[in-house]
């Protein structure tokens, strides 16, 4: 037993450092070891810095203020943790982020290759041209249907006798 | 101060009534009647009416 923790205590100085600073302030429940003679019912004993904050990846809502915290760690940072951890084969003892290879890969499956703006009910702004041209073939088409009757009403009135000219 | 001449001859604005905002610029002596051609629209790719815009301020 004792021979097996020195070599866990072994692999975890291997880690560096900033990831081993990590774990210590947030370590996880599974490696942390039971207290003699506690149930299965005890409270994991937890740091300070989880008290403060149960999981550092994610914001959090202050229970007094009801303001929202931002995550302890920048989405970058996560990153960073994140890579390290999983170069060094540690990445299930973070907690959860939206930075994680899982979460990553699950959100691949979900939107695939997509471009922003395709999907169902989503639409891009696009450009003023853009949006107006509808309305403008719309005003275009109607105009050159109206087109032979202005044209004959024209020649019946004559051109010395028109007087309906546009602004 | 003497009045400005106005000159005889006036630049005017032929629009497409297709609509297109195409036009053509045409010159004509300021007193005769306002003008109206059968023209070719490049934008409909046909011949429509084209009529003299109306001049803005006092003409």
């Amino acid at each position: 037993m004792a021979a097996l923790s020195q070599k866990h205590i072994q692999l975890a100085l291997a880690l560096p450092p900033r990831l081993r600073t990590f774990l210590a302030r947030y370590p996880p429940a599974a490696i942390l070891p039971t207290a003699p003679g506690a149930g299965a019912s005890a409270e994991t004993p937890k740091t300070a810095y989880q008290e403060e904050t149960p999981n550092p990846f994610q914001p959090l809502k202050h229970p007094a203020t009801g303001k929202w915290h931002d995550p302890k760690y920048s989405l970058r940072r996560q990153a960073e943790i994140v890579k390290i951890a999983r170069e060094h084969g540690v990445e299930e003892l973070l907690p959860f982020t939206v930075k994680g290879t899982e979460e990553r890969l699950r959100k691949r499956v979900e939107l695939g290759l997509r471009v922003k703006g395709t999907g169902v009910g989503e639409q891009v702004k696009g450009h003023k041209h853009e949006r107006q041209l509808v309305s403008k073939m719309e005003k275009k088409r109607k105009a050159m249907l109206e087109m032979p009757d202005l044209i004959r009403e024209w020649k019946k009135v004559g051109k010395r006798n028109w007087t309906k000219f546009p602004k | 101060m003497a009045k400005k001449t106005k000159s005889r001859v006036i630049l005017v604005r032929l629009l497409s009534m297709a609509q297109t905002g195409f036009f053509y610029t045409f010159t004509r002596p300021r007193t005769s009647l306002p003008m109206s051609m059968l023209k070719y629209d490049p934008i409909v790719r046909r011949k429509v009416l084209f009529l003299e815009q109306k001049r803005k301020g006092k003409a």
